[in-house]
């Protein structure tokens, strides 16, 4: 059996997609447990694969049986069951602590809102586990049609973000399809390691030089890198926070994932870091969208509009420390694909939280929540400790990383913008905790009773477990980071990188 | 601006097709894309399948898996259209019309106003478009049949000639359509429920996902379908011929039922009540 596990991440999930579309009708309580049986196999399974191919190496699994030019295969390394652990988990976390919220979100539509989340889980797993460049398309389409369903269905100007979303995201998606199209055309493969043998002959065409940029474009849309980041922070704070809590801290990371094996593993680093020579201005870049994303969380009124702003410049993190070219760059790089999906996770819950109990995430309303949730906001000073960068917490390990590898690179812009928004970040979230902590509120109407009883109104409990789980996660993740790179990541880099 | 984006687009476009000057010719037997991977499909697909019509052994067999996720990319779309437009809470209409079927005389009923029996002598009608065109109405009734016949056609027959699951479920969704046009949305509904449309996508895309992890259980890979050969009593090329078959059958399923469920949400806006 255990030879299935890698087809297991995707189909026990799949399957179990049209079982509740179909009891939707009959039973609508019924969803909500399959929709979580089947995500925590999903997530069995995908430490199952971690364990394999920490024993064995690449785990391969061919689909119909045909061999890897001519069918499709599975190829897990230790990039991938990595991230597919991430994605598992942040999933099983995140539908236990949205039960409630969903029910009162999307009344009535419980059945299709958690067949389009298990499909989008699908998706995301399909995109990370396959070894081939094309199937990685059809699983995008996947994640994005669901995401931008999940997206729509908000508050306000919700719908109309989300088409902004869908205008873009499509766009990119187009982008990425055309790339791989030029690729097929020179090469007459989809299989990325069949294409990564194939293509040193032919680098300098101008047809693979075309596949990359546009595979580089489409990417940098879906992921949000600055300035195509424009989508994301509407899309993002006008849908319901019981979605977004699911989208935001998969959906660029992911993304992140594809870029870092399209150019480690499809293109080959002799042809992205040597060949090509583009480091420099890509780093650069990357320094700009961490120091203007890092400016437009600070010009923001609402918590939810300013962790928006907060991933663009983590996206500009992770795209800068691949660029690096160097190993602790890349390390980080792939470090902080776990820790942020951890961090925003802890985060986006924190905020879903106070939303439920307050309806409302200005800053103005957010006067006294220490005293009314005390345990929401402590996970939330965990989150925002985590990616302020304050050790133990994981943020600061990822943080170091690529610190250090841009030092070792000589890009000092980059250290420098790395530590320009860590201090950024300092402003925001003491800005958060002094208003929660420090300043009275008199528009409370028990305000001037002073009694902690009536006050006290935290959420109920089985929202409060998995998001406490969230923050304690965000610890362990810290202290053990020096396994995780020496077991894991280390191995996750070609060879040839120093 | 306008004129920034245009710049910007003549400029990529241009560069576009300068490059294409590196491309290999078209349909050069010697460039990459028909000397790699394709001969052997072209040599092996009749072996390998028991399937005349490589296209459909390459979408259904070799490249199986992308095309399970294509349906599921259908399904996704039928059912985003559902969750963002089906509006559940009912909301009476102020005017409501009927029609007296012996005479053609319409009835018009306002709000509050007692509302004929269900009867086959009165027929509600919509309010905004009100057609009742004897041509267009026998037309359709008689050609309906005969694109569905052609549908399984298409279908069934996507092993020897162009066709299979998706154009012939296309084929299938437009005559439905083409009967909800043809007379109004809500005798359509009456003869396809929502809810029928909801299954039978979800049933569809469960087919063909189903018939691959059969394969699973059978100790095969994931839509390995030799791994059927017990079951359907056949040797193990001609049970990959029918594992495309069965596959198709599902495809067939879901696009029909998702582009009537879509049909029915947009064209209603999500009421179900009215539409075209």
């Amino acid at each position: 059996m255990s030879e299935h596990f890698p087809a297991l991440v995707i189909i026990v999930p799949l399957i179990s997609a049209f079982l509740i579309s179909a009891t939707g009708w009959l039973n609508k309580r019924l969803c909500f447990p399959i929709a979580v049986f089947s995500l925590t196999v999903s997530l069995f399974a995908s430490i199952g694969v971690l364990m394999m191919v920490l024993e064995n190496g690449t785990v391969q699994y061919r689909l119909g049986g045909w061999a890897p030019p001519w069918g499709i295969e599975y190829r897990i390394d230790h990039l991938n069951s990595l991230v597919l652990v991430v994605i598992s988990a942040v999933a099983v976390l995140n539908i236990v602590t949205t039960h409630k919220p969903v029910q009162q979100d999307f009344s009535g539509k419980e059945g299709p809102f958690y067949a389009l989340y298990v499909l989008f889980v699908t998706g995301l797993s399909g995109i990370v586990v396959t070894g081939d460049a094309f199937n990685l398309y059809v699983l995008l389409e996947i994640a994005s049609l669901t995401g931008y369903a999940l997206i729509g269905l908000g508050k306000d100007r919700a719908a109309l973000s989300s088409l902004n979303y869908l205008i873009m995201g499509t766009i990119g998606a187009s982008f990425y399809l055309l790339g791989i199209g030029y690729i097929y055309l020179v090469t007459g493969s989809l299989n990325i390691a069949d294409i990564a043998n194939l293509l040193p002959d032919i680098y300098d065409s101008g047809v693979v030089l075309f596949a990359f940029i546009f595979c580089m474009i489409g990417l940098f849309i879906k992921m949000a890198f600055f300035p195509l980041h424009a989508w994301l922070p509407n899309a993002y704070s006008y849908a319901q926070s019981s979605a977004v809590s699911l989208i935001a801290p998969l959906t660029t990371k992911v993304m992140i994932y594809v870029m870092i094996r399209v150019t480690l593993y499809l293109f080959t680093p002799q042809f992205s870091f040597v060949f090509l020579n583009i480091s420099k201005p890509m780093v650069w870049l990357s320094v700009l969208a961490i120091v203007m994303g890092s400016l437009f969380a600070l010009s923001q009124k609402s918590l939810k509009k300013m962790l928006t702003y907060i991933i663009v410049a983590e996206v500009g993190y992770m795209v800068g420390g691949l660029w690096l070219g160097n190993r602790q760059g890349i390390t980080g790089s792939i470090l902080h694909i776990v820790n942020d999906a951890a961090m925003t996770l802890c985060l986006f819950l924190a905020a879903g939280n106070i939303l439920y109990m307050l309806k409302s995430d200005s800053f103005e309303d957010m006067k006294g929540l220490f005293v009314k949730m005390p345990f929401t906001m402590a996970a939330f000073t965990a989150g925002a400790l985590s990616i302020i960068g304050v050790p133990p917490f994981c943020g600061f390990f990822s943080k170091w990383y690529l610190i250090s590898g841009g030092i070792a690179a000589g890009e000092f812009g980059f250290v420098g913008a790395l530590i320009f928004s860590s201090l950024v970040n300092v402003v925001l979230f003491f800005r958060v905790i002094e208003i929660g902590y420090y300043e009275p509120f008199t528009n409370h109407p028990n305000a001037h009773q002073k009694d902690e009883e009536t006050l006290f109104n935290e959420a109920p409990r089985d929202m409060l477990v998995p998001l406490l789980m969230a923050a304690i996660l965000l610890l362990a993740l810290g202290i053990f980071t020096g396994h995780i790179v020496t077991a894991i990541i280390q191995f996750a880099i070609p060879t040839g990188i120093i | 601006m306008r004129i920034l984006g245009l710049v910007i687009v003549i400029l990529c476009g241009s560069i576009l097709i300068y490059h294409t000057s590196d491309f290999p010719d078209w349909g050069h037997p010697a460039s990459p894309a028909s000397t790699h991977v394709s001969p052997y499909y072209i040599e092996k697909a009749l072996d390998d399948t028991a399937v005349p019509n490589i296209v459909t052994a390459v979408l259904a067999d070799y490249r199986g898996y992308d095309t399970m996720f294509e349906t599921t990319v259908i399904f996704c779309a039928g059912i985003a259209c559902f969750f963002l437009l089906r509006i559940t809470r009912r909301m009476e209409p102020s005017v409501t019309l009927y029609r007296h079927l012996p005479t053609g005389i319409t009835l018009r009923i306002e709000k509050g106003g007692k509302e004929p029996d269900d009867s086959n002598i009165f027929k509600r009608i919509d309010t905004q478009w009100v057609p009742y065109d004897l041509i267009i109405n026998t037309t359709c009734r008689m050609v309906i049949p005969f694109i569905q016949l052609f549908a399984l056609y298409v279908i069934s027959h996507g092993h020897h000639s162009p066709g299979g699951g998706f154009q012939g479920g296309v084929i299938l969704g437009a005559s439905v359509i083409l009967f909800a046009i043809s007379t109004d949305l809500r005798t359509a509904i009456s003869r396809m429920s929502e809810r029928l449309g909801a299954f039978l996508s979800a049933t569809g895309v469960f087919i063909y996902a189903g018939a691959g992890a059969l394969c699973l259980v059978l100790g095969a890979n994931f839509l390995d379908y030799s791994a059927l050969a017990p079951v359907l009593n056949v040797n193990s090329v001609m049970a990959r011929s029918h594992g495309i078959l069965i596959v198709e059958i599902g495809v067939g399923l879901a696009v029909m039922a998702v582009m009537i469920w879509i049909y029915y949400n947009l064209s209603s806006a999500g009421r179900h009540d009215e539409g075209l």
